[in-house]
């Protein structure tokens, strides 16, 4: 079970912003190994409903109970997103 | 497929009176906008709309962003075409709503989404697609542009797959858009305004067609119910029957007499007003005709506000009018309403649906004032408007009562104009006269049939009703005791005014009599006369024979005188 699940639709812009700043931020907090799967819902949309993600892109962060919790958006906001990740941060 | 500017193309939504108001559907591979607050009914007419397109054998897919699939479910089952829908393995409902605890960093867009629905509409082969509260998610949209933005990008991709998409927000009362989507009414090119509201501790409901950019449609408020069967416009059914023949032919009310007053009878197809006080025989009058109906084998439709089938029948029984033999039979089918428990709009559906289960030749509403009087925002002239034309288009002939205050005729149906738009209008009355009340019947108006404008006195006994003569006295019409007595008085004077004659013509034959007495008298005295006359002529002739003979030469004795007369004669 990964830890990142990154949707995506095909090469957008938007999700080329959020790789990238996807990217930069784990590499922020130390945290350049977690290599964060990605799904795209061009090519995979059943992957969707499995997830119930349908805004992309967005980034789900899942937890040991099956659920997790979801950040909408190219990942721009990088306060957001560092809260968001706070708790993989290394320590 | 997809549409151009200049080609609207519509796709039924098998909704009968939706269908009708937006002139064959609404827009084809384009999303149509569906705005209301919250309970107006707009995830209702959403389902209503996917379960008449699994009917259709078509696919359906319900992205729902707000409620969750059971409760999508749940919806649906309470109405009739709830199960269909639901067992139907055309049908899917898509699970959108945002996680609670989902937050926004930066921009995103609904690209997922529409991939998702493009695959699920390929296998299914849908259609119909509805995006039920798309506002919960777009409210994570960083700004108003980018949330408009995903909404045009909806609507481009209704075109590229071919979707007919019903979008759903909420939006208050006034507004043509969801707070934080102002503008997407601009966007697309139809949406529909519901409203739910309440009046009178009732709940108002109406649909309004706010825009619909290339077709011809109803721009109105329309008054809406839901029930059972899903959202109804129950004034814009779909009748299609435009062109009525209008028929000669005329149907007994059930008075021999009162069809000879207008014409006789009223034509097939009309309607009838009744209206008069509380017990000036409206409901008998109404009861009558629905026998007479029955007599001639037709079905009639008996509706009654607030008054039980039971004391209805056995009231009208007691002045020999039956209708209980027809009801047992089927001919009469008698509805008893209660008025004050719905609004005029539902009354008006219920008439609807029996008029379409029991498919009668006549109808009776008894009294139609009472349903009138049902608080709606929507007005009772609706109502009357829409009922009047209904029947009309159904040929169906109707026979409506109201009931009317003192000095005023019209009464409560003038609320509902119903005496404006029925063709015929009879007026019962009392009057009250010689300490006496009797019945009164004028007729109004008649439209297309001569028709007696005089007031009559109606009788009503146990052999059911009739109409008196007329007794004119001076300038009033008599009736009751005054009526008898006067009859009486006619009488007597003209047994009076035979027996003078009686009299006079004995008189006068007496007269006869005598002066042919005098005249054979006269008569008699003349030729009497004239033998006298006759006589003494004779005599008169004898006596101068005899003077004649007396006379004789021989007999007389000459003088001198004549010897020397004779002497000179000789000489």
């Amino acid at each position: 079970m990964p830890l990142l699940i990154l949707f995506v639709t095909g090469n957008a812009p938007r999700t080329q912003r959020a790789r990238a700043n996807l990217a930069k931020m784990l590499e922020q907090i130390g945290r350049g190994d977690l290599g964060p799967h990605e799904i795209d819902l061009l090519k995979q949309p059943q992957e969707g409903l499995t997830y119930s993600v349908f805004a992309t892109p967005s980034l789900l962060k899942t937890d040991d109970g099956g659920g997790g919790s979801l950040l909408y958006g190219d990942l721009s906001d990088s306060d957001r997103l560092h809260r968001f990740l706070a708790d993989l941060a290394m320590t | 497929m997809s549409t151009t500017e200049y080609s609207l193309e519509k796709r039924r939504t098998g909704i009968a009176d939706l269908d009708r108001v937006t002139e064959g559907g609404l827009p084809a591979g384009q999303a149509t906008l569906i705005l209301g607050q919250a309970a107006a009914g707009k995830t209702v007419l959403a389902l209503q709309v996917l379960a008449r397109a699994i009917e259709g054998g078509e696919g359906a897919i319900f992205v729902s962003f707000e409620e969750s699939p059971e409760q999508v479910r749940r919806d649906a089952a309470s109405f009739s075409w709830g199960a269909e829908l639901l067992a139907s393995d055309r049908l899917q409902i898509i699970d959108a709503r945002p996680r609670i605890s989902a937050e926004t960093a930066g921009d995103f867009d609904l690209e997922g989404l529409l991939s998702i629905v493009a695959a699920a509409s390929a296998q299914l082969d849908a259609c119909w697609i509805v995006f039920d509260g798309i506002d919960q998610l777009l409210q994570y949209q960083s700004s108003h542009k980018a949330a408009i933005n995903q909404i045009r990008r909806v609507e481009e991709a209704c075109g590229q797959y071919g979707w007919t998409l019903l979008l759903t927000g909420k939006a208050t009362r006034d507004a043509d858009a969801p707070a934080h989507l102002e503008g997407i009414e601009f966007l697309l090119s139809a949406s529909i305004v519901l409203t739910a509201e309440i009046v009178k501790q009732q709940l108002n409901r109406s649909l309004r067609i706010a825009k619909y950019r290339g077709s011809g449609h109803i721009a109105n408020e329309l008054p809406m119910l839901i029930d059972d069967h899903g959202i109804t416009l129950p004034y814009h059914y779909a009748d299609e029957n435009n062109d009525v023949e209008a028929t000669n032919e005329r149907l007994s009310v059930g008075i021999e007499r009162l069809d000879a007053l207008l014409g006789g009878g009223i034509y097939r197809g009309s309607s009838l007003l009744i209206s008069g006080r509380p017990g000036t025989a409206k409901s008998t009058l109404a009861g009558g005709f629905a026998e007479a109906a029955a007599a001639r084998g037709e079905r009639t439709l008996y509706i009654s506000f607030d008054e039980l089938e039971g004391p209805y029948v056995r009231n009208l029984e007691s002045v020999g009018i039956n209708l209980g033999d027809p009801i047992n039979t089927g001919l009469v089918r008698f509805q008893s309403l209660s008025a004050f428990a719905a609004r005029v709009t539902e009354h008006f559906l219920a008439i609807r649906r029996l008029l379409d289960a029991f498919d009668p030749h006549c109808l009776v509403i008894d009294p139609i004032s009472a349903m009138l009087k049902a608080s709606a925002t929507e007005g009772a002239n609706m109502a009357t408007e829409q009922l009047i034309d209904l029947v009309r288009r159904r040929g169906i002939t109707t026979v409506l009562t109201s009931l009317s205050g003192e000095q005023d005729p019209e009464g409560e149906a003038t609320q509902g104009q119903v005496s404006t738009l029925a063709d015929s209008w009879i007026v019962l009355d009392y009057n009250v006269r010689a300490g006496e009340r009797n019945r009164s019947l004028s007729i109004v108006k008649s439209r297309g049939s001569a028709h007696s404008n005089q007031q009559r006195e109606l009788l009503l006994g146990n052999q059911g009703l009739d109409l008196a003569d007329v007794y004119e006295n001076g300038s009033e019409v008599l009736m009751g005791t005054a009526r008898a007595a006067r009859e009486r008085e006619d009488a007597a004077a003209a047994r009076r005014r035979w027996l003078e004659w009686q009299q006079r013509r004995k008189d006068l034959e007496q007269k006869i009599a005598q002066t042919d007495k005098e005249r054979r008298r006269l008569e008699a005295m003349m030729e009497l006369e004239e033998q006298e006359h006759k006589e003494s002529e004779r005599q008169d002739e004898r006596t101068r024979e005899q003077i004649k003979q007396r006379r004789d030469p021989e007999l007389d004795s000459k003088t001198p005188d004549d010897d020397a007369k004779d002497r000179r004669d000789r000489d």
